[in-house]
């Protein structure tokens, strides 16, 4: 970006803006803050602290949490929301909420990102499949004879089904929130 | 006899049951009686369904919430995962706009999350209300001279000032509690680093893994142990994994904190289900030929013949 920078000026072009010039897109941002936390991102100064303890930014080729939330702050969503996203690298270990001095809590900021993905229903299958065990057995591990026996074998009582009728209820979406940008056919690859 | 209301989660009575049995054997011991929940679901898991939409995740862990409530209880957790996702509610719902949107759903079910029951992880249950030293004499088989490199995990002790366990920099928790067992604690280089299971891509958890696990034989530990039945996922079949994909010999058997507590309370090696574990604790045997201390009710010499 910056030699870019650098060439147009040194051409002296006062005509034409620079390519790279960015635009914020505050349609995404807008529908960002909707989600619980997703706003957050709005206090983050790009210091970087959530980078130096941050695993995927260490051993993994790409994950950057302040270039997350750098992208999230000029509203880049086409960036992030793409079907083989970045932000699936994270490994959910906090250190970056514990590092900013911002409370910017990236890794929310993160989840709230796959929250949009959801409404996308862009999600990677392995993902999918632990969602749709909970919404069906109201448990992310399944309980089968086995699972039983092995218990009995322990002395402990079979594990009871779950009301799950009680969590469908708790899980449908409000009608009242708008969900502004979510496909017509969004619900329908996340749920049932 | 203080009493609280147990929250299992999924993974441990569903794929661990043998955690659960040594929670229930050592706790009692320790002057806590458990009571269970009738009608808990997942707490939700903080990690899948967190990730499709963060308001019904709140709202199914408020659910969870109020079934402590109803019975006037605090709640504690054996699983880092459902400490972080109901230790988070409780936190989330100080916001009262937000409490508001949650007890309208749940409203549906005929229920109202009133922020009564407190979420503590059994780890500080048993650090806070039994204290180190009901550890130290419930013990009967003392661990001396076991080398126990800790694997704190993340969610423990990860946002502090919402779970509120520890000091994430320099904690003390496991350390306290396995010496409590007389064993001696290890703290490898790479104690802070995550497990990486909840990373949606390979390379990520497993080179963290193999820095991690080399550490750890640098110190020659006898086991590793660790409070999160995740965390021991990634050490055990995790463990053989990392071996085979880097051709170097990774092999300290991984243990959960309450099966290595009940085996120093006297509960037999076979009895534990360490022969479901890739890398046993095999280790452990020789405690159990060591001499009782006298008169102690739960000599178990005879027993121990399940063997897998």
């Amino acid at each position: 970006m910056s030699k870019a920078r650098r060439d147009s000026d040194s051409a002296g072009s006062a005509s034409t803006p620079p390519a790279d010039i960015v635009r914020v897109n505050f349609e995404f941002r807008r529908e960002l803050a909707r989600k619980v936390e997703g706003n957050l991102a709005g206090f983050c100064y790009q210091c970087g602290a959530c980078v130096g303890d941050c695993p995927s930014a260490t051993y993994g080729g790409g994950f950057n949490p302040r270039e997350i939330m750098l992208k999230v702050l000029y509203g880049l969503g086409e960036e992030l929301l793409t079907e083989d996203s970045i932000l699936w690298q994270c490994t959910n270990c906090y250190n970056c909420h514990e590092r900013c001095p911002q409370d910017v809590k990236p890794v929310e900021v993160i989840i709230s990102l796959k929250n949009m993905l959801s409404d996308l229903g862009i999600y990677p299958d392995n993902v999918d499949k632990v969602i749709k065990a909970f919404e069906e057995t109201g448990r992310t591990t399944p309980v089968n004879p086995a699972v039983q026996r092995q218990r009995e074998r322990f002395g402990l009582p079979p594990l009871p089904p779950v009301p799950v009728d009680e969590i469908r209820q708790l899980i449908e979406p409000d009608n009242a929130e708008p969900r502004a940008g979510a496909r017509a056919d969004a619900d329908k690859g996340g749920t049932e | 006899m203080n009493r609280f209301a147990f929250f299992p989660g999924c993974l441990i009575p569903a794929r661990h049951p043998a955690m659960e049995f040594a929670i229930r054997h050592t706790l009692p011991k320790l002057g806590i009686e458990i009571v269970d929940l009738e009608g808990a679901s997942c707490c939700p898991d903080p990690i899948y369904f967190k990730s499709k939409d963060k308001l019904s995740w709140l709202s199914v862990a408020a659910r969870n919430l109020t079934l402590a409530e109803d019975l006037g209880l605090d709640i504690f957790t054996n699983c880092s995962g459902c400490t972080a996702t109901l230790s988070e509610t409780y936190h989330l719902l100080e916001d009262e706009t937000l409490r508001a949107q949650v007890n309208e759903r749940l409203s549906k079910i005929g229920r109202t999350y009133q922020a009564t029951s407190r979420v503590r992880h059994i780890a500080t249950l048993v650090r806070d209300v039994a204290g180190y030293d009901a550890v130290r004499e419930s013990v009967v088989r003392p661990l001396e001279g076991l080398k126990v490199a800790i694997h704190y995990g993340c969610h423990l002790l990860k946002p502090s000032r919402i779970m509120q366990v520890d000091d994430p920099n320099n904690p003390t928790v496991m350390e306290n509690l396995v010496t409590a067992l007389g064993a001696t604690p290890v703290r490898h280089r790479n104690w802070y680093l995550c497990c990486g299971k909840a990373c949606q891509t390979e390379q990520v958890p497993d080179d963290m893994m193999h820095d991690l696990l080399g550490t750890v034989n640098e110190e020659e530990a006898d086991i590793l142990c660790m409070i999160c039945p995740t965390c021991f996922g990634q050490f055990d079949h995790g463990q053989m994994k990392v071996s085979r994909k880097f051709d170097e010999d990774f092999h300290t058997p991984p243990i959960y904190y309450f099966q290595l507590l009940a085996f120093a309370q006297g509960v037999p090696y076979d009895k534990l289900g360490f022969e479901r574990q890739r890398f046993k604790p095999e280790c452990l045997r020789r405690f159990e030929t060591a001499p009782q201390p006298a008169g102690d009710p739960a000599h178990t010499g005879a027993q121990g013949k399940n063997s897998a």
